[in-house]
């Protein structure tokens, strides 16, 4: 029963995280997170502007990270808490980084054990490149 | 003497960061040097407007000088690892004694990764008929995450135009910022100067 216990527990762990790879890092995203790749984001003054920005949203997660971001200049991303009860519309992320200045690379959010990655095409507008909800795509 | 100065405080204090940040970001600036206090608080209506006020005050001369700048983003390059921006600055003031009006516009290009910063602003002054270059190359020793201390070294070059005239100046420049901070101290062993800002 024990053991049985601990399979269940370690599946239900293995399957709440995922990885995205990025700038040939790979980063762990656990559940109810959102990670956007930034272009241009080369200063901490540059980041502190994105950084405020995702504070003052409804659906960040603030007990997460510091304030419910965590910035990462040197790979160029942003991680973001994901409040569990609201929904996350990705364009209120997009727009957060447009009012700091900055543009979306990519953007993942992980979500109900759904891995949904984002890519910026040519209309500069977010477009939903696939979406993952297999178990063996989630690590 | 006085113009001259009234010219390195606009420069430096123009060239301590970008001039436009992001939505609803507030600035607060001040500078200070033997002669001078420079006070300026100002909100990024937009990431590609900013507005604000400055009170430059000389305590030698007991002038004073209230201005208003307004600088636009004129565009952005994001790259992967790199960011080159275009910007229009515009300012226009007061004597606060004589009700003299002063104007300055002016073009400020620069481009900047992780290690290097390269950029140029041009200025034209409209109380003294001026036009001054300003160059900054600067290098970051090393790299720091976002929650450390960023160290730049600067090397500042300007050339000012007046009265068919040319003066240069060179003033190596120590940068640090960690997050919304940032202090920079100048000197060349005859002008030297101290800025600190926040942005919040």
């Amino acid at each position: 029963m024990k053991n049985l216990l601990s399979l269940v527990l370690l599946l239900s762990l293995v399957f709440s995280q995922s990885k995205v790879t990025i700038d040939n890092e790979e980063i762990d995203m656990n559940q109810n997170e959102a990670i956007v790749e930034v272009l241009g984001m080369v200063c901490s003054m540059c980041a502190f502007g994105i950084e405020e920005g995702f504070s003052k949203e409804e659906f960040v997660d603030k007990s997460k990270f510091s304030n419910g971001v965590l910035v990462d200049i040197d790979a160029k991303f942003v991680q973001l808490g994901l409040k569990k009860s609201s929904s996350v519309n990705p364009e209120a992320i997009y727009n957060v980084i447009q009012d700091a200045g900055y543009e979306v690379k990519k953007l993942y959010i992980l979500k109900e054990n759904q891995l949904t990655k984002y890519n910026v095409g040519k209309l500069n507008i977010l477009e939903k490149e696939l979406k993952e909800n297999t178990p063996e795509n989630i690590l | 003497m006085f113009r001259r100065l009234i010219l390195l405080l606009f420069l430096i204090s123009n060239l301590s960061a970008h001039p436009v940040i992001f939505k609803n970001g507030k600035v607060f600036w001040l500078t200070q040097n033997p002669t001078y206090n420079d006070l300026r608080f100002g909100i990024s209506k937009t990431s590609n407007w900013y507005i604000g006020f400055r009170l430059l005050e000389d305590r030698k001369e007991e002038k004073t000088f209230a201005l208003m700048n307004n600088n636009i983003l004129a565009k952005r390059w994001n790259n992967e690892n790199s960011q080159a921006n275009l910007y229009l600055l515009s300012s226009v003031g007061l004597n606060t004694k004589s009700s003299k009006v002063m104007s300055t516009v002016g073009v400020h290009g620069d481009w900047e990764n992780r290690r290097f910063m390269v950029m140029e602003m041009l200025e034209y002054y409209s109380y003294n008929d001026s036009l001054v270059s300003n160059t900054r190359l600067a290098f970051s020793p090393f790299t720091v995450d976002y929650s450390k201390i960023s160290t730049w070294l600067i090397a500042h070059y300007r050339v000012s135009y007046e009265d068919k005239n040319a003066s240069e100046m060179f003033i190596p420049v120590l940068r640090i910022f960690k997050r919304n901070y940032l202090f920079e101290f100048g000197s060349n062993g005859k002008d030297s100067f101290v800025t600190f800002m926040i942005h919040y």
